[in-house]
């Protein structure tokens, strides 16, 4: 190897590195990602910081939904999005649920909710990564007999936002009980690694 | 001594005679305003011909068709740009929102199967304590 090459690989790996981190976020097994084959419908979004940015200029100020998504993004770093709708069940393994599953098992993640529906096999997870007792970032795995999604959003995220994301973009609002984060919290205990 | 000299009563007529009013000819004034018209579209043309006469060269004629082509060729190409970059753009808008409207229903999902948790749960019995039970 010339001495110029051995120069330049670490000079490239620390230009890359950000680059690979950013990618790791939401790193999804190679079984999950073979399962497009076998999907019916596949929805697949990767953007990151400058995209989000150049596609939040396209939104409309006029539409009151645009507006809401463009305040939305604004301080988003990226939004990647794994969506796979099969034509029968079982298309999907738990284990492949699974290993994503087992990569938000770090400190800097909560998972602040995680159901399990034994009667109609609907499981989701939702995980917090807090950064400075702030939200940073936002993992949404939910497992459905025909349907497994992945969602990733990286940035801070207010918890205003995220209810908002909830209730718009023509899904309603649903009417929750003023005690409702509380069983929230119960639902998720079973679950609490 | 002239004549004049000796009587100023002659050189006063004189100066009279030259300098009395006279009518201006039949149609001078037309003559002045045709004359000045005449000058004035013959420098015009003069300067339109200077002009024009750039062109006359075979070397400028192409030169010139040439500047125009590459504009209109840049023009072209920008305006291309611009359509592919709006096109690109709303792709990615639709994409944008397509993510969110998912990551929207999934939270709604979630919400949804805690609140069916929650009303599944039957609710706890408070307990009933006689007074004098607390005392």
């Amino acid at each position: 190897m010339s001495t110029i090459t051995r120069k330049l690989v670490p000079l490239i790996l620390l230009l890359a590195f950000p680059a690979i981190l950013r990618a790791q976020e939401l790193k999804l097994p190679p079984g999950v990602e073979k399962l497009a084959s076998k999907a019916k419908e596949t929805v697949e979004v990767n953007m990151d910081g400058p995209m989000l940015h150049w596609a939040s200029k396209f939104l409309s100020a006029e539409d009151p939904e645009e507006r809401k998504a463009a305040k939305l993004v604004a301080n988003l770093k990226g939004i990647y999005v794994r969506s796979y709708e099969f034509s029968d069940e079982g298309a999907y393994t738990a284990a492949d649920v699974a290993a994503v599953r087992a990569q938000f098992r770090s400190p800097e993640w909560s998972r602040v909710v995680g159901v399990r529906s034994e009667r109609d096999g609907d499981n989701v997870d939702i995980f917090f990564k807090l950064e400075n007792e702030k939200m940073a970032g936002i993992v949404i795995i939910s497992a459905e007999a025909k349907e497994l999604t992945f969602v990733n959003i990286v940035g801070p995220l207010e918890v205003e936002q995220l209810a908002d994301l909830g209730g718009e973009f023509g899904i309603p609002k649903l009417k929750t009980k003023p005690q409702s984060s509380k069983p929230m919290a119960k639902a998720d205990k079973g679950e609490q690694k | 001594m002239t004549e004049t000299n000796k009587n100023p009563n002659l050189l006063e007529d004189a100066l009279r005679k030259a300098l009395r009013p006279e009518e201006a000819p039949e149609g001078f004034a037309l003559k002045v305003l045709a004359r000045a018209q005449q000058q004035n579209s013959a420098a015009q043309e003069a300067q339109r011909t200077s002009w024009l006469s750039m062109f006359s060269q075979p070397f400028v004629r192409w030169a010139a068709l040439a500047a125009v082509s590459i504009c209109l060729v840049i023009g072209g190409v920008h305006y291309r740009n611009l359509q592919r970059q709006r096109a690109e753009g709303e792709a990615a808008k639709q994409q944008l929102m397509l993510a969110l409207r998912i990551a929207g229903s999934k939270l709604q999902l979630a919400k949804e199967k805690v609140n069916e948790i929650n009303t599944s749960r039957p609710e706890p019995q408070p307990q009933n304590r006689s007074p004098r039970s607390r005392s």
